[in-house]
């Protein structure tokens, strides 16, 4: 309805379809890279390509939300081929709320704020570090709750090699992850300010 | 349940959807009994927190305003400015059109009327079979007498073939036949007079009849 509408060119259905998927396809790109300015990018390409034809789109073979998905799936690899180093951009958001980190809303105290920022910057370093196909299965199914079923649908894959990519996502991720429990604290990284001085 | 049975489908057992009731027990049986892989699902749950931590903090993120007004921008530039360019196209077929049209339209008009003329004035030569006998009921109608006769060549010109020439009726100003080089009585150089001119295919006079 709203994609006939926004193919004969009305900007207003074309906006209200991108304000209903673009936070979900903009999480699974910055997730899946790490990186603010990719998952901008790519978001925007999905949707350019959506604009430019989107007689692509055939609705017999599924939700327009599964479609935009798919694509984006596909850009995000895409971008992973291309550069495989990663960012984790968990810088605060800027005052208009657009920057491209995340905010810890939490009214412990700031040392807590920052040992949990830490942490959370520690297991999406973890989470980036898999290979793609694990990363992939581990941001579906742990980080947006999706169904074995709903992940294996979306990559077009069979249930089985969801739960096995699963299985060697997870045994990684808590390698990882239980290094870094064990290990003492590391200091603060040098600021680039303190770095210039 | 084996260990690696366990690793593989008992760590994820509350969210695989596609496990049996048989195999849950089975999973949970096994972690009851196995040590090790009571602690690594204890382990698992600790990442499974984090990872939660995680997407809490991630989870209220969306694009930022630019790239929708990016994206408006682009379905603007896609979709409106071809249509007004077609618009400008098709209102400049238009007018060109128009301007055709009206062209045309003259052009008839002004052929019908250089028609009209002719026919009011069959004073070419080459038309001088029709009797003015025809016209001679309609006073209002100027007919020269398309006869030769009674013609004074103008000073200076020499006879020649009379093909392509013209009989035109001109009124004028007595005065005026001295600008043609004929003798001009002073006295009634203001008077109007009717005269008609043989005009050469050269558009120059050549000879002048002056009315009885």
């Amino acid at each position: 309805m709203l994609l006939g509408r926004a193919g004969k060119g009305d900007e207003e259905a074309f906006t209200l379809l991108y304000r209903r998927h673009q936070a979900a396809l903009y999480r699974l790109a910055l997730r899946m890279s790490g990186n603010a300015w990719a998952a901008e990018e790519i978001v925007q390409d999905v949707f350019m390509t959506l604009m430019r034809d989107p007689k692509k789109y055939d609705p017999a073979r599924g939700t327009l939300g599964g479609f935009l998905y798919g694509v984006t799936r596909n850009r995000v690899l895409k971008h992973l081929e291309r550069s495989p180093h990663r960012e984790v951009p968990l810088e605060e958001k800027n005052e208009n709320g657009t920057g491209p980190g995340i905010v810890l809303v939490d009214a412990t105290t700031p040392a807590i704020q920052a040992e949990k920022r830490e942490r959370i910057e520690q297991v999406w370093a973890a989470v980036l570090d898999l290979r793609s196909e694990f990363r992939e299965a581990v941001v579906l199914c742990e980080l947006e709750e999706r169904s074995y079923e709903e992940a294996a649908q979306m990559i077009g894959c069979p249930i089985g090699t969801i739960r096995s990519r699963l299985h060697r996502g997870r045994a990684l991720l808590m390698a990882r992850l239980e290094i870094l429990r064990d290990s003492p604290r590391r200091p603060a990284l040098p600021t680039q300010a303190s770095v210039a001085k | 349940m084996t260990c690696n049975e366990f690793e593989e489908l008992g760590l994820g057992a509350e969210r695989d959807a596609s496990l049996s009731d048989t195999q849950r027990a089975a999973a949970a049986a096994h972690a009851a009994s196995c040590s090790r892989c009571a602690a690594l699902r204890d382990s698992w749950e600790a990442t499974r927190l984090e990872l939660r931590s995680l997407a809490q903090a991630t989870g209220t993120l969306a694009a930022p305003t630019r790239v929708e007004m990016r994206l408006r921008q682009q379905f603007r530039t896609q979709y409106h400015t071809p249509r007004a360019r077609r618009m400008a196209l098709a209102a400049a077929w238009g007018l060109a059109a128009g301007a055709m049209l009206v062209g045309a339209v003259s052009w008839v008009r002004w052929h019908n009327h250089q028609q009209k003329n002719i026919a009011l004035t069959p004073n070419t030569l080459a038309s001088s079979q029709g009797s003015p006998d025809e016209n001679a009921g309609d006073g209002q109608t100027l007919v020269a007498d398309n006869e030769l006769s009674n013609f004074t060549l103008l000073p200076g010109v020499l006879p020649a073939e009379t093909d392509g020439s013209a009989i035109l009726i001109v009124r004028m100003q007595r005065g005026a036949l001295g600008a043609l080089g004929l003798p001009v009585n002073e006295d009634r150089a203001a008077e109007w007079i009717q005269v008609d001119l043989l005009v050469g295919s050269d558009g120059l006079p050549q000879a002048v009849r002056l009315p009885e």
